[in-house]
């Protein structure tokens, strides 16, 4: 006799099923991803499955992001408490750009000023193209999705700014730069992506110039206390679920972004728990999804897409428990 | 791909020493017009390897790009024109960058470098 299970039962199997595989084999890589070892060849072949996972998503789910969203797939950044309606989030997102320079006290003199940028998980360019236009400079952008580079590449076209941004199919954590290329290293929501936390930060740190700025903005889990080892069950059963759908690896905390910048001996250290700022996002990205163009679009996109929606909540909800942390960490490479 | 992204571009594929300057095997050239702008050029001109953006020119099919050059020429309109030129108007559509080491090929599609690298690399 056939079972019939809901919607809802499927999506949860579902999600559970491929969240269980990946936490098995993930557990290496965690330790592997914080303590800078070699991974042994199975890791190293879920580390490609992984980024074959991640430029499979953003191929697929890019198009319909831009369709209702725009260039920028990075949260906005808000007064705590504020009301905003969907075209205010464009305005939001550019202010987290603005935001997070800020943070990082780069300087806008125009002899200090960054003269050549790198956009590390590029997307299709929103960033690459507001930081070439804001410093009147060039900006080059690597993200693992073909169809984002080449769509990030006509995006620029469009605007005019094909002589100053550029945008190369690339690895954050085997950047294809000669060392100390650029003044300005920027990673707007990419690190929760890079399966080995300590060769992506060496790599941020690598292309960096003498003096430029690194500027990491991403999520994290919430700080360990000193008594904890690692999360309790009922966190990373959450995350896991968010893991699967969103092709991310086993998360890490703001503290251990520090504690790896502290290692590369890199100056001005700061970071800061932003997500009281980004609050009002998911719930205006979930009821855009739900409007009637971000059901259909859903429907003709695929089967990553969907789980991505619906994996939103579960965003909310570990922001709502703290468990969940947007973070910005910044520093400076030595002259 | 134009030569002010390749002249950034390097292999680093393990074991490589020295992975730049790229050789270009070039399938289709399209010159495209790039408004002049002398400041940028002039910023830009003290981050790039000349040497290898002369060869990377000759290559795209441009000769005029003196052999040598000095900060001092970028006070001649003549030489930032060229400069300009070989810089920001040739773009590599389609072709291949090939690791002067290894002779591993990097594909180039529609003007976007694919630099990833295999398991066996990193």
């Amino acid at each position: 006799m056939l079972q019939i299970l809901s919607t809802k039962q499927l999506t949860t199997r579902f999600i559970h099923t491929g969240a269980r595989i990946l936490n098995k084999k993930e557990m290496a890589v965690r330790q592997a991803s914080l303590g800078g070892v070699d991974v042994d060849l199975e890791t190293k072949t879920n580390v490609e499955k992984l980024k074959r996972g991640i430029a499979e998503f953003y191929d697929e789910s890019s198009g319909i992001w831009e369709d209702i969203w725009g260039d920028h797939m990075h949260h906005g950044f808000y007064d705590p408490n504020s009301t905003i309606s969907l075209s205010d989030h464009r305005a939001a997102q550019v202010r987290m750009i603005e935001e997070a320079l800020k943070f990082a006290s780069v300087p806008e003199d125009p002899m200090k000023k960054p003269k050549s940028i790198v956009d590390v998980g590029c997307g299709i360019g929103g960033s690459s193209q507001y930081l070439a236009r804001k410093y009147g400079t060039e900006c080059t952008g690597i993200t693992l999705s073909p169809v984002q580079a080449e769509r990030a590449r006509a995006l620029a076209a469009a605007q005019g700014l094909e002589n100053k941004v550029s945008f190369e199919v690339a690895d954050a954590l085997n950047q294809p730069f000669p060392d100390g290329k650029f003044d300005l290293v920027w990673s707007m929501e990419s690190g929760e992506h890079m399966p080995e936390k300590a060769k992506f930060v060496n790599e941020l740190a690598r292309v960096a110039a003498p003096g430029a700025r690194i500027i990491i903005v991403t999520w994290c889990h919430r700080n360990l206390s000193s008594s904890e080892q690692s999360l309790n069950p009922d966190e990373n059963k959450l995350l896991d679920k968010i893991c699967d759908a969103y092709y991310l690896p086993t998360w890490c905390s703001t503290d251990d972004y520090v504690k790896l910048l502290q290692s590369l001996s890199l100056q001005d250290i700061k970071a800061a728990d932003w997500s009281e700022y980004v609050a009002p996002f998911w719930p205006a990205v979930i009821r855009s999804a739900l409007t009637w163009k971000g059901i259909t679009s859903l429907i003709l996109s695929g089967w990553k897409t969907i789980k991505g929606a619906m994996v939103m909540p579960l965003m909310m909800k570990g922001y709502k428990k703290g468990l969940i942390k947007f973070a910005i960490i910044t520093c400076r490479k030595p002259e | 791909m134009r030569l002010l992204t390749h002249n950034m571009l390097s292999s680093n594929i393990k074991g490589v020493t020295n992975g730049f300057p790229l050789r270009i095997e070039v399938e289709k050239v399209v010159e495209k017009s790039v408004d002049f702008n002398p400041d940028f050029l002039k910023n830009m001109f003290a981050k790039i390897e000349y040497k290898a953006l002369v060869e990377a020119s000759r290559i795209m099919g441009y000769a005029e790009l003196p052999d040598h050059a000095e900060p001092s020429m970028l006070e001649s309109d003549d030489f930032l024109r060229k400069f300009h030129h070989a810089l920001m108007e040739l773009h590599l559509e389609e072709g291949t960058l090939v690791c002067p080491e290894t002779g591993r090929r990097f594909p180039v599609n529609k003007g976007v470098p694919n630099m990833l690298l295999h398991e066996d690399e990193v």
